[in-house]
């Protein structure tokens, strides 16, 4: 660890030498953000500005929308479950995940290819016949709880409308968020870290605890960012496998621009989402200092 | 280092302002397309429902926004594409949102001329973000009555909220009254109810029926009551949150009774789930054929309309469909279950809506139905 770090510490202040170097006149190479700029600036930050000054002028301009916010129970309820069910989910995911990736790292090449392509394949399907799926399956009448009737004796038990059962639909979809950067970084640990640890005297339990759990961090964090942030913005599986009660914020949104076309409380659930999501992201920056929260992306 | 940070901090404000300048000139060009010249004023003659002069559209497009799936396409077979070939108009199908209508309307940049939504969007909505018909270019007199509920609607559809009981439970003694919906003591079991993001005021209303008040004659403080009766049903009211999900509870025997939509309850009836209308007490719907507000050929967009409620068009689009037609002197061919699920077959023991009442206490109305929504 010690070791990277130095390394990395001097990679970061050879780049820093040399662009001193080059001196400030230096500006071509910004021209390789311009792209990118212009598409964020147009299709994001400007419909982003939209979104806010709606947000404070709709109907009227002043707080109104923000007052309407927190002083109605119903949305404070629903926010609090949407950030209760991504982090659930996000658990969950870890859970599943850490496991996988793990094997990964010490398979043959080939099978490691294969896991590879189990853990995409969900990505190739459509996220509403996976859904619908988990329906047929989760069901009070389904096989699921057909085999459980079977064996036990008992039943139904409440899986579909359930928070287990959006946790389980959305855990699906949001795995490959959590086992690629797992892996990318598990994939950088040295193997030999762990024996070298038991020879000191280490049980495996301790020798994974302090050894290769810290070492596996970056990756916890992005793809535990990366999880938690996509599940704050699901729709469509908590209105499937779900019921009025795992309804997420964004359904509240929608509902809002769609249905009532009140956009100025509708955009005010948008902004608090989103001030609500960079806050996150920064405290979880300041615990993970040093490493990327971005998935492939060292510092 | 200051003064790079200096010059970076330059750099970087060019790059924003060149960024905006650019962003403003493409909004620029893309704002532009609204100074069209105004649709020529043609002579159609009288209006008769179902009918158009042959060719009489040349070279307009027309383009209807629904609400998919079979619906759409039924409609699209038996009322937009025949009028398409009939007046030479050209008809494209997109999918109906109210809040992108919204948007359309406010950007002035209009791209659809009819649209499928509720009858409480129009009259919420009549002369901000529907235009009002001229009805002299409507043939009325076949619509049945009481269907028109504001300036900006024709009828589209009527179909209904409907108590879907199963046959195999309650096949000896059935439902009667929207009161027996609540009453878990004589029909025992779950029942499934609209917790949709789409607000139903019918939902309240029946549940108000059940009370014994009178749709008529509504009070906001009632609003909150009706969304009562339904909480404490407790454990034996499970919500659906789409029609599909609706009729699939019922198909499974999740619920063993359901204010559903009509269509999903022939939908149940059809794959073969032992379900049965209670038509005592069901609470009529009706959907709006609604004209966007500054849509750019008002006169062609009246036609279809008045094209589309034909007889023989609207029996084929029940026969497609499922849905009720507009039009008292349509003849369906219909079997026997289609017939039993038919709303226009019992408009004598339906409960007509209370739009006025709910357009002016709308507020009231999305703020409890938010909270009804989201299990709260």
């Amino acid at each position: 660890m010690s070791d990277g770090t130095v390394t990395e510490a001097i990679a970061v202040s050879g780049a820093d030498a040399g662009r001193r170097k080059r001196g400030p006149r230096n500006w071509r190479p910004l021209l390789l953000l311009v792209p990118a700029f212009v598409i964020v600036t147009l299709f994001f930050l400007a419909p982003l500005i939209d979104v806010f000054i709606r947000s404070i002028t709709d109907p009227q301009p002043g707080v109104q929308n923000y007052v309407w916010l927190v002083s109605t129970p119903a949305n404070l309820n629903v926010v609090l479950r949407t950030f209760g069910t991504a982090i659930l989910v996000t658990i969950v995911c870890l859970l599943l995940a850490y496991p996988y990736a793990y094997l990964m790292t010490i398979v043959s090449d080939r099978t490691r290819n294969l896991m590879q392509l189990f853990i995409m394949m969900p990505l190739w399907t459509s996220i509403l016949v996976r859904t619908l799926a988990w329906m047929v399956l989760l069901q009070d009448t389904g096989p699921i709880n057909g085999l459980i009737a079977a064996w036990f004796g008992i039943g139904p038990i409440p899986l579909i409308r359930t928070t287990f059962g959006v946790a389980l639909g959305m855990s699906q979809v949001l795995l490959p968020f959590m086992v690629l950067p797992l892996y990318s970084s598990m994939a950088k640990i040295d193997k030999r870290l762990l024996p070298a640890a038991s020879n000191l005297g280490a049980n495996p339990v301790t020798a994974f605890f302090t050894v290769y759990l810290p070492l596996s961090k970056p990756g916890i964090f992005s793809g535990g960012v990366t999880v938690f942030i996509l599940g704050l913005g699901f729709y469509i599986i908590p209105a499937l496998l779900g019921s009025s009660k795992e309804i997420m914020i964004s359904a509240l949104i929608q509902q809002q621009i769609s249905v009532f076309l009140m956009w100025g409380q509708g955009t005010a659930l948008g902004i608090f989402l989103l001030v609500c999501t960079i806050l996150i992201l920064v405290v979880v920056s300041r615990l993970n200092r040093g490493g990327s929260l971005f998935p492939g992306v060292n510092r | 280092m200051a003064h790079l940070r200096d010059t970076k901090t330059r750099r970087g404000v060019t790059l924003v302002a060149g960024s905006a300048a650019l962003a403003l000139a493409l909004v620029g060009c893309s704002g532009g397309g609204g100074s069209e010249e105004p649709a020529p004023e043609r002579d159609l003659g009288t209006p008769v429902a179902g009918q158009i002069k042959e060719g009489s559209l040349d070279g307009v497009t027309l383009t209807f926004a629904g609400s998919g799936g079979v619906f759409q396409d039924g409609q699209t077979e038996a009322l937009w594409n025949p009028f398409a070939e009939a007046s030479g108009a050209k008809f494209n199908q997109d999918a109906f949102d109210a809040g992108k209508l919204k948007a359309m309307v406010d950007s002035g940049n209009v791209s659809w001329d009819i649209v499928n939504t509720t009858q409480f969007d129009t009259a919420r909505g009549c002369g901000t973000l529907y235009e009002k018909y001229d009805y002299s270019q409507i043939d009325t007199s076949k619509i049945p009555e009481g269907t028109i509920t504001d300036e900006c609607m024709v009828p589209q559809i009527l179909y209904g909220l409907v108590v879907v009981y199963n046959t195999d439970k309650f096949g000896d003694n059935p439902p009667t009254s929207a009161a027996d919906f609540f009453d878990t003591k004589k029909f025992p079991g779950k029942r499934t109810v609209s917790q949709s993001t789409y607000v139903d005021p019918q939902t309240v209303e029946f549940a108000l029926t059940a009370q014994g008040k009178d749709v008529k004659n509504l009070k906001p403080e009632d609003i909150e009551g009706a969304f009562d009766m339904y909480r404490n049903l407790g454990d034996d009211v499970i919500g659906w949150t789409t029609g599909a999900q609706a009729q699939q509870q019922l198909e499974a025997g999740e619920a063993v009774m359901g204010l559903v939509w009509s269509g999903r309850g022939y939908g149940a009836a059809n794959a073969g789930a032992p379900v049965a209308p209670m038509w005592d007490q069901w609470m009529i719907m009706v959907d709006s054929n609604g004209i966007p507000k500054g849509v750019k050929d008002k006169q062609a967009a009246f036609a279809a309309v008045n094209y589309s409620i034909g007889a023989e068009q609207q029996a084929k689009m029940t026969e497609l469909t499922s849905y009720g037609g507009v039009n008292v002197d349509a003849k369906p061919q219909m079997d026997e279950l289609l017939s039993q699920w038919m709303t226009t077959e019992h408009l004598d023991t339906g409960i007509a809506p209370n739009v006025d009442f709910w357009v002016k206490n709308y507020d009231a109305l999305s703020a409890a139905w938010a909270g009804w929504a989201t299990g709260n």
